[in-house]
C-alpha cells in the first residue's frame, strides 16, 4: 500500500470504485432487459461459435421436418392412387373370371368388354395420379402424366428424392414399372377384347393380370414401409429441433434467477461504496480547526 | 548580543514563515488542479555573520532563517512510468474501439446475421427440391431473393469495413495532428524553461505543463522523454527525435487512404521521408487497425462469399434448367463487394440432374451444402459457413483478449496513478497542518519583535529611572 494518501486519491479510488460497480450493474441490467447472455461475439467467443453452429443446426432440422411433410403428403396420395389401382384390378379378375362362364351371352360379352374398357380409363387416370402438378407414378418426366393418351408408359423411373434428416434421404416416387404401369393400359385393352369375344379371357392374359396385381400389392407394402421410415424421422428430427432449441437457450439465455440475484447483490454494494464515499469525502481537518 | 541584529533575525522568520505560507496556499487552491505537483519551502537557517558589525562588540549575530529553495515533489520515474501505462493503455482501447465496431457489423449470434441468411439460402433451394415443377416458380423466386440477400449482406459487412476503416484513418490523422501540437507546445515549454533557469525564475508550474504535455504525447504516438540539461526534455518516437530543445518536428501521416490498397499500401507516419516506428499510445492501435485487423477481417469475409460463390456454381454448374439448358453460374464476382446473383428467375434455376426432365436433385444437392461435410467436399476446403462461424469466433477472441487486457492496463494506468498521487499530490491535512505551524511560527517571530521592542522601549525610555 501506498504510504501518502491525498484527498484527490480518496476521491479517485471512490470514483473508481462507484464506475466499477456501476458497470457492473448496468451489464446485468443489459442481460436481464435483452434476457441474452450472449450479444456480442467477444462477450462469450466459444460460445458464439456454438450458438451459430445450433442455430444452424435448427434451422436445417426445420427444413428437414418441411421436407418431411412434403415426403409425407406425395407417398400418402401415392400411397392412395394405388390402393385404388389394387381395387380396379381386382375388379378386372373378377370380371374377367366371370368371362369364362360359357353361358354368356353375346351381349353379355360385350357389356363385360365395356366394363373392363372403363376400368382401363379409371387406371389409366390412377397412374396419372399428381402431386403438386407433378405425376407421382412418372419419376422426372417432363410433362405432366405417366401414362399418354394411347396408354404407353411414358415415365422415365428416375427416383424422386428427399432428404428427410442430416445423414438419410428418402425416395418418395414409385416407379411405374413398379406399379406395372408400363404393362397394364395394354393387357386391359386386350382383356377388354378377349372378355367381348366367344371363350372369354385366355390363361396368359389372366397370368399377366395375376402378376402385375402381385406387383400392385408389393408396391402398397414397400410405399407403407417408407411411409413409416418418413414417420419415425419425424419424430427425431422434431426431438433433435426441440433438444437444440433448449441448447440455444442454455447457451444464450441467461439464467434469469441468478442474474437478479447478482443484479440484487450488485445494487447493495452500489449503495454501501455510495455510503462509505459520502462519509468519508465529508471529513477533513478543517472541520476540526478552530 | 545587539537587539537590533535580533529584530533583523525576527524579520527573516517573519517572511520565511510568509513565504511558506505563500506555498501552502497555492497547493491548497491547487489540489484538484490535474498535473499539479505539490510544492514545498526548504528553509535553512543562516549562521553567525561572517564578519562582525560596529555595534555587535564580540559576539556574532544570527542570520536568521532564509528560504534557500522551493521545491517540486515529483519523482521522474514515476511520472515515466505513468506515462507508458498510459501508452500502452491507449494503444489497447484504440484498437479495441476499431474490432467492436466491425464486430457491430457481424449481427452474430442472432437472427439477423449472415449464418441465419445462408441456412435461409441452402433451405430455399430444398423447396425448391421438394416443390419441383415447371408450373410453380414461387420457391425458385424465393431462392434467388435468399441469393440476393445474402449477397447484399456481404456487401454491408465490405461496406462496414471499409467506413470503419476510414473512421479508423480520420482518428489517427486527428491523433497525429494533436501529437503535432503537443510536440510544438512542448518545445516552447522548453524554451521558457530554459530562460527561467537561466535567470533563477522559479519555474515549478511550467515543469508541471511540460509533464503533463509528455504524458500526452506518450499517450497520443508513443513519445519517451529523456532529460535534457537546463531541465528541458528530448522526446523520442520509436528512436525518431521529435522534440528536441525548442525544435518540434512534424510528423506526417502517409499510405493508403483506404481499405482496399491497406495491404499493398500500409498507412505509416512519416517524419519527412523517414518511416516512423510507432511503438505505443494510441496511434500504434490505430495503425494496427488499419494495416492488420481491418484487412484481415476484410479477406476472410472475401474467402466467405468466394467460397460461397464456388460451392454453389459448382454444384449448380452440373444442373440444368427445367428448359434443358445447362446450368451456368448462380453467383458471380470476385469478392464480397461484387457478389451478385445471375440468375434473375426461377426458370434459369439449374435444378434438374439431366436435360429435359423435371427433377429436383441438383437443387437438393445445393441446399445439402448448408451440411459442412458436403460443402468442403465439393470446395476441398472449408465451405461458408464454416469460414463464417471461424470469423467470427476469432474476431470475438481478438476483442475479448484486447478487453482483457484493456483492463489488465487500466488496472497498471491506476495503479501508476495512485503511485504518482501519492507522491506528487496535495494533501490537504498536511497543508492545513503546515498552515497552523508556519502561522504559529509567524506569531512567534513576530512576538519575538515585540519582545526586542520592549526591551529597547525599556532601554530607551527607562534607562536612568532604575527604582524610582
Amino acid at each position: 500500500m501506498i504510504g501518502r494518501i491525498t484527498q484527490r486519491a480518496i476521491s479517485d479510488s471512490a470514483l473508481r470504485g462507484l464506475q466499477a460497480s456501476l458497470d457492473r450493474s448496468a451489464r446485468l441490467q443489459e442481460q436481464l432487459s435483452s434476457g441474452r447472455r450472449i450479444s456480442q461475439p467477444s462477450d462469450d467467443p466459444s460460445g458464439t461459435a456454438s450458438a451459430m453452429t445450433f442455430r444452424s443446426q435448427r434451422a436445417s432440422a426445420e427444413q428437414h421436418l418441411r421436407n418431411i411433410d412434403g415426403a409425407q403428403g406425395r407417398l400418402n396420395i401415392t400411397d392412395a392412387a394405388v390402393g385404388d389401382l389394387s381395387a380396379r384390378l381386382a375388379k378386372v379378375r373378377e370380371l374377367a373370371l366371370a368371362s369364362q362362364n360359357g353361358a354368356l351371352s353375346t351381349e353379355g360379352r360385350s357389356a363385360l368388354g365395356a366394363e373392363v374398357t372403363a376400368i382401363r380409363g379409371n387406371v389409366v387416370d390412377i397412374y396419372n395420379t399428381r402431386y403438386l402438378d407433378r405425376p407421382v407414378f412418372g419419376g422426372t418426366v417432363a410433362g405432366d402424366a405417366a401414362v399418354d393418351g394411347a396408354g404407353a408408359y411414358v415415365g422415365d423411373d428416375a427416383p424422386v428424392v428427399v432428404r428427410i434428416s442430416r445423414d438419410a434421404t428418402v425416395r418418395v416416387d414409385v416407379r411405374g414399372t413398379d406399379v406395372a404401369a408400363d404393362s397394364v393400359p395394354a393387357l386391359l385393352d386386350q382383356i377388354a377384347a378377349e372378355v367381348a369375344s366367344p371363350g372369354g379371357i385366355t390363361n396368359a392374359s389372366l397370368d399377366a393380370l395375376d402378376a402385375a396385381r402381385s406387383t400392385v400389392l408389393n408396391a402398397i407394402g414397400d410405399i407403407g414401409a417408407r411411409a413409416s421410415r418418413v414417420e419415425s424421422a419425424k419424430v427425431q428430427v422434431d426431438s433433435l429441433r426441440l433438444d437444440l432449441q433448449g441448447r440455444i437457450s442454455e447457451n444464450e439465455d441467461i439464467d434469469l434467477p441468478e442474474t437478479i440475484m447478482n443484479l440484487q447483490a450488485q445494487q447493495v454494494a452500489y449503495e454501501s461504496a455510495l455510503g462509505a464515499a459520502a462519509k468519508i469525502l465529508q471529513t477533513s481537518l478543517a472541520d476540526f480547526l478552530k | 548580543m545587539s537587539g537590533f541584529g535580533t529584530l533583523n533575525t525576527a524579520a527573516t522568520g517573519l517572511s520565511a514563515a510568509q513565504r511558506a505560507m505563500d506555498i501552502t496556499g497555492q497547493n491548497i487552491v491547487n489540489a484538484n488542479t490535474a498535473g499539479y505537483s505539490r510544492q514545498r519551502v526548504l528553509l535553512s537557517s543562516a549562521g553567525p555573520a561572517t564578519s562582525a558589525t560596529f555595534f555587535s562588540g564580540q559576539q556574532a549575530t544570527f542570520g536568521g532563517v532564509g528560504v534557500s529553495d522551493i521545491t517540486r515533489i515529483r519523482d521522474s520515474f514515476l511520472e515515466a512510468t505513468r506515462a507508458a501505462a498510459g501508452g500502452r493503455q491507449e494503444t489497447l482501447t484504440a484498437q479495441a474501439s476499431a474490432l467492436a465496431g466491425a464486430q457491430q457489423l457481424l449481427a452474430e449470434p442472432g437472427d439477423n446475421g449472415l449464418q441465419r441468411s445462408m441456412d435461409e439460402f441452402f433451405n430455399s433451394w430444398h423447396d425448391v427440391a421438394t416443390n419441383i415443377s415447371p408450373d410453380n416458380t414461387a420457391p425458385g423466386a424465393v431462392t434467388i431473393e435468399n441469393g440476393v440477400k445474402v449477397a447484399g449482406q456481404l456487401h454491408a459487412i465490405a461496406f462496414g469495413l471499409a467506413a470503419q476503416w476510414s473512421v479508423t484513418h480520420d482518428a489517427l490523422a486527428d491523433t497525429v495532428s494533436q501529437a503535432n501540437q503537443a510536440a510544438s507546445d512542448l518545445a516552447v515549454l522548453n524554451g521558457k524553461i530554459q530562460e527561467g533557469v537561466v535567470a533563477g525564475r522559479p519555474v515549478n508550474e511550467l515543469l508541471d505543463s511540460r509533464d503533463q504535455l509528455v504524458r500526452r504525447l506518450s499517450e497520443l504516438v508513443g513519445g519517451v522523454a529523456l532529460p535534457a540539461e537546463d531541465g528541458q526534455v528530448q522526446v523520442s518516437v520509436g528512436g525518431v527525435s521529435v522534440v528536441s530543445g525548442t525544435k518540434a518536428q512534424t510528423l506526417t501521416l502517409g499510405g493508403a487512404g483506404d481499405l482496399a490498397t491497406a495491404t499493398t499500401d500500409p498507412p505509416t507516419l512519416y517524419w519527412g521521408t523517414t518511416p516512423v516506428p510507432v511503438e505505443s499510445g494510441r496511434a500504434l492501435g490505430q495503425l494496427a487497425s488499419l494495416r492488420s485487423d481491418l484487412p484481415t477481417l476484410l479477406a476472410a469475409v472475401d474467402q466467405v462469399a468466394v467460397s460461397l460463390r464456388d460451392a454453389v456454381n459448382a454444384v449448380h454448374a452440373t444442373g440444368f434448367t427445367l428448359a434443358g439448358a445447362p446450368g451456368g453460374l448462380f453467383f458471380d464476382g470476385t469478392d464480397a463487394l461484387t457478389l451478385s446473383v445471375v440468375p434473375t428467375a426461377a426458370a434459369g434455376l439449374a435444378v434438374a440432374s439431366a436435360p429435359g426432365t423435371v427433377d429436383g436433385s441438383v437443387a437438393a444437392a445445393i441446399g445439402d451444402l448448408s451440411d459442412e461435410r458436403n460443402a468442403s467436399a465439393v470446395l476441398g476446403g472449408p465451405g461458408p459457413s464454416a469460414r463464417w462461424r471461424e470469423l467470427t469466433t476469432a474476431l470475438g477472441v481478438q476483442l475479448k483478449s484486447l478487453e482483457t487486457a484493456s483492463s489488465v492496463q487500466q488496472s497498471v494506468v491506476r495503479a501508476a496513478d495512485d503511485a504518482v498521487e501519492a507522491n506528487a499530490g496535495v494533501s490537504l491535512d498536511e497543508e492545513m497542518g503546515n498552515m497552523i505551524l508556519f502561522q504559529r511560527s509567524y506569531q512567534a517571530s513576530a512576538r519575538v519583535i515585540t519582545t526586542v521592542d520592549e526591551m529597547l522601549d525599556t532601554l530607551i525610555n527607562r534607562t536612568g529611572t532604575v527604582g524610582r
